[in-house]
Parts: C-alpha cells; sequence; structure tokens
C-alpha cells in the first residue's frame, strides 16, 4: 500500500519505512486521548485524567523519537531537505526563549538573551533553525547542575556570518566523551540519569541542518562549569 | 443551487481508526460524514456524492492521493470543492506538490490536533 508514493517521496529503507508506518497509529492514539482528556465523550475523575495525560506524554515521545528516525535516515540517504529563506534569527531565539522561560524558571533556571544591536537576517530554514535552537535550550536546561542555573543565549555578527550561542552552566560532558558529542545516539551518563528518555539524536541532527544551511556548530567546555554551543549560519548583507 | 440540510465532509483514508476517529468527532460538531478506503472509491464518491469538503490522505492504495486530487481538480464539476490534505508525509517537496496540485490546505497527521483539524475543515467550508 502507498508504495508508490513511498517510492516518489524517494522513502526507501526499511527503518523509513517502518516509522512512516508508525505514524499512522500514533495520530490516532494522539487524537482518541485528545477526545477522551477533553471530557467530550463523558465525564473522567482526576485520577483518569492524569492517567491519560501519562499516556498521552508517552505518545508524544514515541512521536518524537519516530520523527527522528525519520530525520537522521533522510540525512543518510542525502535526502534532508533545508529550506533557504531569509529569517531574523533574532526574533527566533527571541521566541523560543519566551517558550522555555516558564518550564526553565520551574525548575531553578534562567534563561537569559542578549540580542545584537543591529537587524541580523540570515539565509536558512525557520523551522529547522527553530528546531536547533529548541534543542540546543531544552539540553541547556535539562541538564542543569543542582541548584540555581542560568543559559545565556547570544547572538552576533562575525565577518558574513552571523554567531549564536549557548551557554549553559550545567553537568557538561566528560573530558572521555567529548569526541562523541555530535554522534547519533550518543548519551553520557549523567544525561541518561536526569532523563532516560531522550533519543540521542538532537545533537546529530543539528548537525546536519546547520552543515546543510552553509554554517558550522561546534562547542567549548566553559572553563568555570558547563558547556556553551556555537553554531553560525551565513548572513543576508543588509542593503 | 445551495445544497440543504448538514454539511457533508468526505474522508478518503485507509486507516480503519483514523476514519473512526474522525467520524465520531465530525457527526459530534453537526457535519454528515461519508467516507472512502481507497484512492478509486474515494474519487468516485466525490463525484456520486459531491461533498462540500474533502479530507484526503496520500498514502492510499488503488490510487494514491496526489493522483485523486488531480482528478478531482481536473473535473469541472469537482474541481471546486477543497481538499485538505491529512498525511503523514511531511516532506517540503510533498508539500509543494500537493498545493500546487489545488489543496486547500496540508496537515501532517503526528504533527496536529484533532481540535485543529476541526477548526481548519469550518475555516476551508465553501460560505453559501
Amino acid at each position: 500500500m502507498g508504495e508508490e508514493v513511498f517510492q516518489k517521496s524517494k522513502i526507501s529503507e526499511p527503518v523509513s519505512i517502518v516509522a512512516h508506518q508508525l505514524k499512522n497509529p500514533i495520530s490516532v492514539l494522539k487524537g482518541y486521548l485528545e477526545a477522551l482528556i477533553s471530557g467530550e465523550i463523558g465525564k473522567i475523575n482526576k485520577k483518569q485524567k492524569e492517567y491519560l495525560y501519562d499516556a498521552l506524554e508517552n505518545v508524544e515521545r514515541m512521536s518524537t523519537i519516530v520523527n527522528h528516525l525519520l530525520d537522521v535516515s533522510k540525512i543518510e540517504e542525502k535526502r534532508y531537505e533545508v529550506k533557504k529563506t531569509p529569517i531574523n534569527l533574532s526574533a527566533l531565539a527571541k521566541d523560543v526563549v519566551e517558550e522555555f522561560s516558564s518550564w526553565a524558571k520551574a525548575i531553578n533556571c534562567e534563561v537569559v538573551f542578549n540580542p545584537p544591536a543591529d537587524l541580523l537576517l540570515v539565509q536558512a530554514d525557520l523551522i529547522k533553525i527553530r528546531q536547533v535552537i529548541e534543542n540546543l535550550i531544552s539540553n541547556a536546561v535539562k541538564y542543569k547542575s543542582q541548584g540555581q542555573a542560568k543559559v545565556e543565549i547570544r547572538i552576533q555578527k562575525k565577518g558574513n556570518k552571523v554567531l549564536f550561542s549557548c551557554k549553559d552552566n550545567g553537568i557538561g560532558v566528560p573530558d572521555k566523551d567529548l569526541k562523541k558529542v555530535f554522534s547519533k545516539f550518543y548519551r553520557s551518563e549523567d544525561a541518561l540519569d536526569i532523563d532516560p528518555a531522550g533519543t540521542g539524536l538532537g545533537l546529530y541532527i543539528n548537525k546536519a541542518i546547520i552543515e546543510l544551511s552553509g554554517g558550522k556548530i561546534w562547542f567549548k567546555k566553559n572553563k568555570e562549569k558547563g558547556m556553551t554551543f556555537y553554531f553560525t549560519l551565513p548572513i543576508i548583507p543588509s542593503p | 443551487m445551495p445544497k440543504k440540510g448538514k454539511p457533508k465532509i468526505l474522508m478518503i483514508e485507509d486507516d480503519i481508526f483514523f476514519r473512526k476517529l474522525y467520524r465520531d468527532k465530525l457527526v459530534r460538531e453537526g457535519f454528515e460524514f461519508i467516507e472512502a478506503t481507497n484512492g478509486i472509491e474515494g474519487l468516485n464518491k466525490v463525484m456520486s456524492e459531491n461533498p462540500d469538503l474533502v479530507l484526503l490522505d496520500l498514502m492510499l492504495p488503488r490510487k494514491n492521493g496526489f493522483d485523486v486530487l488531480k482528478d478531482i481538480k481536473a473535473n469541472p464539476n469537482t474541481k471546486d470543492i477543497p481538499v485538505i490534505i491529512l498525511s503523514n508525509l511531511g516532506q517540503e517537496s510533498d508539500v509543494k506538490e500537493a498545493l500546487d496540485l489545488g489543496a486547500q490546505d496540508y496537515l501532517i497527521k503526528t504533527e496536529v490536533r484533532l481540535s485543529e483539524v476541526i477548526d481548519k475543515v469550518k475555516k476551508n467550508f465553501p460560505k453559501k
């Protein structure tokens, strides 16, 4: 079923096909859970609602895993598509910071954004760059150290590139693992303790997105504590 | 001539659970719901039932959704029926092709909530 459409969309690897086939049952589960939670099918009690939300959260996790697997197979089959349209990186970063700030605050983490003085437009894919920024900020917040934490986002112009940085004072990565940070499925022991459910694919996908957009992505260990991740994107010269 | 009665939605979708989910929801929302499980049956129902809106999957048995859409838009009797794609294919090229072929909207099943789909259906409904 749908084989010709799979071929048309260049979906050929078994992993991609299976991942695609998992999407329908996931969407169905999400739909049924959403209908139950809304109460329109009938009244549910507090405990039932709690369980339904837990089920929904786990379906969302499945969905993330499937999407990550699909992204990885597209990257490896060299058919990952990255659009190039003008985007205001600062506005995008501000939006993502706002999206994460209440969750961060709730776990004692402050997310600070230092916008550039000038409007900086880059040539990139809005949805995918948002995915990169969300992943970097969510990692920085999620893998924070005990107690009060801080994440600093900065955007600056560097020659014909725009430089984005995300600095945290979190748990970091052990020296022995530094070469594996952008590898598929890499998770440090400490990261596994904090979030056993992560896929270990986020940074691998980030690297592909940034490189396909004509930029670079890297990190350094901070002198004091934590890590700073950087990426660049080609700037659109102002007229 | 304006039709009487409840607005009629045709869902062309091969997944039985997906159809049930939308059948229940759309009926609760006051729509008449008709369904087809493959591309050929879907196209026949577009012509025989004259729905007010079509929810169309792309990966379908017998005739894929892109070809169904092409045929709907090529027929003067059906070309004005709004078609919303509801698919798991999310590549930019798939979205572009469907919109170029005349789809009103393109929704990705795993990324959209049931209630959002219903909102889109209502929004895309032709005014009578």
